[in-house]
C-alpha cells in the first residue's frame, strides 16, 4: 500500500493530456476532485505533460484518449519512465480509458498494423479490428451494486480486446461493442480498464467513488446529485436500459 | 505582393477595365483533360452534366416546393449521382478560391466575397459565386457552382475533408487553411490524417499548386501549407492549437509554445515568421496597419479578416478596398445575428468544438446567458467534448441549458460550479426571458433558432 496517511491530499495525477486527453478526458479528474470537495476531503491535481517526469508517489492515475501516434508516442514515454509501474506496485489506483485502456495491457495493435508494447498494468492484449467501434456504449458491472452498476459512455476505438487469466471484465455489454466479445473493460488489482471514453467518470459517480474508496481505503458519504440521475436515466434509456432491465440486473 | 507571382494567366480582378464581356473567362474549354478521361468522348460528358444539372434543378425546385429544405444539398446529391464527374467539371475554367480550417470557414468566406465585390464593377457582380450558405461538402459545391455558370470566380467554403478533391479537380489559386482542431470526432477521429491530406494535395499540385494562406500558429497547418509552392503566413496570435500534441513532421512531443511560439525541439519545424501579424484589433502587413471597424465581435474575427485580406490581394484587390468592403459585412449566415425569438431579442452565436467555444463563450455577456447543445450528426453524436470547455469562466451567473443534451451542460454546470436553470425547449429557454440574451448554440439548435426568428 501508499505510505499514505489519512490527512494527505489525494493526488490525482492526469497523464500525459497533450496526447491522452481528446475526449473531454480531463473531466474524469474535474469529477474526482469535486466530489472529494463535496465530502470536505482534499484533492491536489497534477498534471504532466510528455517530457516532464511523472511523480510515482501520487493515489491515483488516470490515463485517457488519443490518436494513434499520440497514443504510442505516450507508451513509449510511460514505459520509458516507469513511475506508473511503480506506483501500481505500491498500491495506486489507475484509471484508463479507450488508448489509456489499451496501453494499460501488455501490448496493442496500431493502425498500421504494428505491435506495441503496453505498460502490462491489465492482463489484455488488443488487436485492430475490421470495423471502428462508435456510439453510446451501456455494461453493467457488478464491482459496483444495485442500479449504481449499469456504466454508461460513448465509445470510439478501433479495438478489439482479449482478456487473460489475471483480468477480469469491468462489465458485461448491454449496447455498443466494448472488448467486442462481450465485456466491457478490465480490471486487474486497482487498475480499471474502460472502453466508455473521455469523461466516463461524469456519467458514473459510483465507478468515481469506487476510485475514490479504493485509495482512502473507506467508505464515502453518499452524495445526491439529482442532474447526474437524470443525465443517467436518459443515457440508459437510449441504450436501450429501460427500467425493467434496471430492476432485475 | 507582386502580381507577377500569381500562378495563371488571368485578369486580376482589381482592374476595372474593357466591359464586362473582356473580363469574362470562357467556359468549359478549359476542362482538365483527366476529368473527361473516363468518358466516351468531351461532347458527351458534357450532355451528361448538362442533363444531371437539369435533373438536379428539377429536384431542388421539388424540396423547396414541398418545404423540406432549400434544395442546394438535393440539387448537388442527384447532379453527382447522373454525373460522378460534375465537381470537377463545374470547377472547369474558374478562378477559385478555397477557404477550409476547423473554425471561421464561413465567417471569412464572407469576408472574401465582400472584398471581391468591391474590386467589381457592381454591374458585375454575377461574375462571382459563393456557397454563402456554408453547403461545404462535395454536393454542396457542385450544387452551388450548377446554380451559376456564367460566374468565372469561384470563393468556396469548403469541408475539411474536401480540400483535397478540390484543389486536385479545381486548381484554385488560393487555399486559406485557417486552423486544425477537434471537431466531430466520431466522424474525424484522427485530426492528424486530416492534416495529412491537405499537405498531399499540395505536393501532388506541385509548381501549378495553389498559394496558401496559412495559420503560423497552428503546427498542423504549418506542416500541410509549406508543402504549398508559395505560402503567406498569418499570426493571429491564438494559442497554439491543443490538438498538436505531437510534432506533424517527426512525431516527437511538442514543448509548450513559450511567449507564443513554438518549435519542435528534435527537427526543428518551427513557427513561420508571418507575413500578416493580428495583434490588439490591428493587422499589420510589411509596413501597412489596417485596423478594420468591423460589425462582427471578437479578436478572432480581426484574425478572420487577416486572412480574408491575403487571400484577396491574391485574387488582385487592393488592400484598402478589401478593408472598406469587410468592414460592411454583418451576420454572415447568421452568425452573432440580433433576432426576434417572442418578445427576446437573442444574439446567437455558433460554436461547435471546445475551440470555437474558447473564442465565442467570452463574447457572450448577458446573464442569464442560454447554452443551447445537441448531439445530431451536424453537432456530432458525442458530446464529451463539454469537459474541454472552460464555462468556470460563467461564475456569478445563470445559464439556462437548454437543447436535447441539455442534461448533460446541467452535470458539466454543477462540476464547474456554475448556476443553472435547464428548459429542455430550444424556443421556450429563449423566448420567456423577455430582454436582451446573448445565445451560444451548437450547429443544430442554432439553425433552429435563426428558423424561428424567421417566422
Ligand atoms: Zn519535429
Amino acid at each position: 500500500m501508499t505510505a499514505r496517511t489519512p490527512t494527505d491530499d489525494v493526488r490525482i495525477v492526469l497523464v500525459y493530456s497533450s496526447l491522452l486527453g481528446i475526449y473531454g478526458d480531463r473531466g474524469n479528474a474535474m469529477v474526482l476532485a469535486r466530489r472529494l470537495h463535496w465530502r470536505g476531503e482534499r484533492a491536489r491535481l497534477i498534471a504532466v505533460e510528455p517530457g516532464r517526469v511523472l511523480p510515482d508517489d501520487a493515489d491515483l492515475y488516470l490515463l485517457g484518449g488519443g490518436e494513434d501516434a499520440a497514443q504510442v508516442s505516450a507508451a513509449n514515454a510511460m514505459r520509458l519512465d516507469g513511475a506508473i509501474n511503480r506506483a501500481v506496485d505500491r498500491g495506486a489506483v489507475v484509471l484508463a480509458v479507450c488508448a489509456g485502456y489499451q496501453i494499460a495491457g501488455h501490448r496493442f495493435t496500431d493502425g498500421n498494423g504494428v505491435d506495441h508494447a503496453g505498460l502490462g498494468l491489465l492482463d489484455v492484449v488488443t488487436e485492430r479490428s475490421a470495423h471502428r467501434a462508435v456510439g453510446e456504449i451501456a455494461s453493467y458491472s457488478d464491482i459496483l451494486s444495485g442500479d449504481d452498476g449499469w456504466l454508461t459512455g460513448f465509445e470510439n476505438h478501433g479495438g478489439l480486446t482479449r482478456l487473460g487469466a489475471s483480468a477480469r471484465a469491468l462489465g458485461r455489454v448491454h449496447a455498443g461493442i466494448g472488448n467486442g466479445d462481450g465485456t466491457d473493460g478490465a480490471v486487474t488489482g486497482r487498475v480499471l480498464g474502460t472502453y466508455a471514453h473521455g469523461p466516463v467518470l461524469a456519467r458514473n459517480p459510483a465507478l468515481a467513488d469506487h476510485l475514490l474508496e479504493l485509495v482512502l481505503g473507506r467508505p464515502l458519504a453518499p452524495v445526491a446529485c439529482a442532474e447526474v440521475g437524470q443525465l443517467r436515466a436518459e443515457r440508459l434509456a437510449k441504450a436501450g436500459v429501460t427500467e425493467g432491465l434496471r430492476l432485475s440486473a | 505582393m507582386p502580381e507577377a507571382s500569381l500562378g495563371k494567366e488571368r485578369t486580376p480582378l482589381g482592374v476595372r477595365r474593357g466591359s464586362y464581356d473582356d473580363l469574362v473567362q470562357p467556359m468549359a474549354t478549359s476542362t482538365p483533360t483527366d476529368v473527361l478521361a473516363s468518358e466516351p468522348s468531351a461532347a458527351s460528358g458534357r450532355t451528361r452534366f448538362t442533363l444531371a444539372k437539369a435533373a438536379g434543378s428539377l429536384a431542388a425546385q421539388v424540396s423547396r416546393l414541398t418545404g423540406r429544405g432549400s434544395g442546394v444539398s438535393i440539387r448537388g446529391q442527384v447532379i453527382l449521382k447522373l454525373d460522378p464527374n460534375a465537381l470537377g467539371k463545374s470547377l472547369a475554367g474558374r478562378r477559385v478560391a478555397v477557404v477550409s480550417g476547423t473554425n471561421g470557414k464561413t465567417t471569412t468566406t464572407h469576408l472574401l466575397h465582400a472584398a471581391v465585390l468591391a474590386a467589381l464593377d457592381p454591374a458585375a457582380s454575377d461574375r462571382v459565386v459563393s456557397n454563402d450558405d456554408g453547403a461545404n461538402l462535395a454536393q454542396g459545391l457542385t450544387s452551388t457552382l450548377a446554380m451559376s455558370p456564367d460566374a468565372d470566380t469561384a470563393l468556396l467554403e469548403t469541408d475539411e475533408r474536401v480540400v483535397g478533391e478540390v484543389v486536385r479537380l479545381g486548381r484554385p489559386d488560393v487555399v486559406v487553411l485557417l486552423n486544425c482542431s477537434r471537431d466531430q470526432l466520431d466522424r474525424n477521429h484522427e485530426i492528424a490524417a486530416l492534416s495529412a491530406g491537405w499537405r498531399e494535395a499540395f505536393v501532388a499540385a506541385g509548381v501549378g499548386g495553389p498559394t496558401v494562406v496559412a495559420n503560423a500558429d497552428d503546427p498542423l497547418v504549418v506542416w500541410a501549407a509549406s508543402a504549398a509552392r508559395r505560402v503567406l503566413w498569418i499570426s493571429t496570435d491564438s494559442r497554439r492549437s491543443l490538438d498538436a500534441g505531437l510534432c506533424p513532421r517527426c512525431g516527437a512531443p511538442l514543448p509548450p509554445a513559450d511567449d507564443g511560439v513554438w518549435a519542435c525541439s528534435s527537427c526543428g519545424l518551427s513557427q513561420p515568421e508571418p507575413d500578416y501579424v493580428v495583434a490588439a484589433g490591428e493587422i499589420r502587413h510589411g509596413d501597412r496597419r489596417y485596423r478594420p471597424s468591423l460589425r462582427l465581435p471578437g479578436e478572432f474575427n480581426v484574425g478572420n479578416a487577416a486572412f480574408a485580406l491575403a487571400a484577396a490581394h491574391v485574387l488582385g484587390v487592393d488592400p484598402d478596398t478589401a478593408i472598406e468592403a469587410m468592414e460592411s459585412v454583418q451576420a454572415p449566415a447568421g452568425r452573432f445575428a440580433t433576432v426576434r425569438i417572442g418578445d427576446t431579442p437573442a444574439t446567437l452565436m455558433l460554436a461547435k468544438n471546445p475551440a470555437g467555444w474558447a473564442e465565442t463563450l467570452p463574447l457572450a455577456g448577458t446573464d442569464p446567458v442560454v447554452l443551447a447543445i445537441d448531439s445530431a450528426a451536424a453537432d456530432g453524436r458525442d458530446v464529451s467534448w463539454l469537459w474541454d470547455v472552460d464555462y468556470e469562466q460563467l461564475h456569478g451567473r445563470t445559464v439556462i441549458a437548454t437543447g436535447p443534451r441539455a442534461t448533460d451542460l446541467a452535470v458539466r454546470l454543477t462540476y464547474a460550479d456554475v448556476d443553472h436553470v435547464v428548459v429542455p425547449d430550444l424556443e421556450s429557454a429563449v423566448s420567456d426571458i423577455g430582454r436582451p440574451v446573448d445565445v451560444v448554440a451548437t450547429y443544430t439548435p442554432f439553425q433552429q433558432l435563426r428558423k424561428m426568428s424567421a417566422r
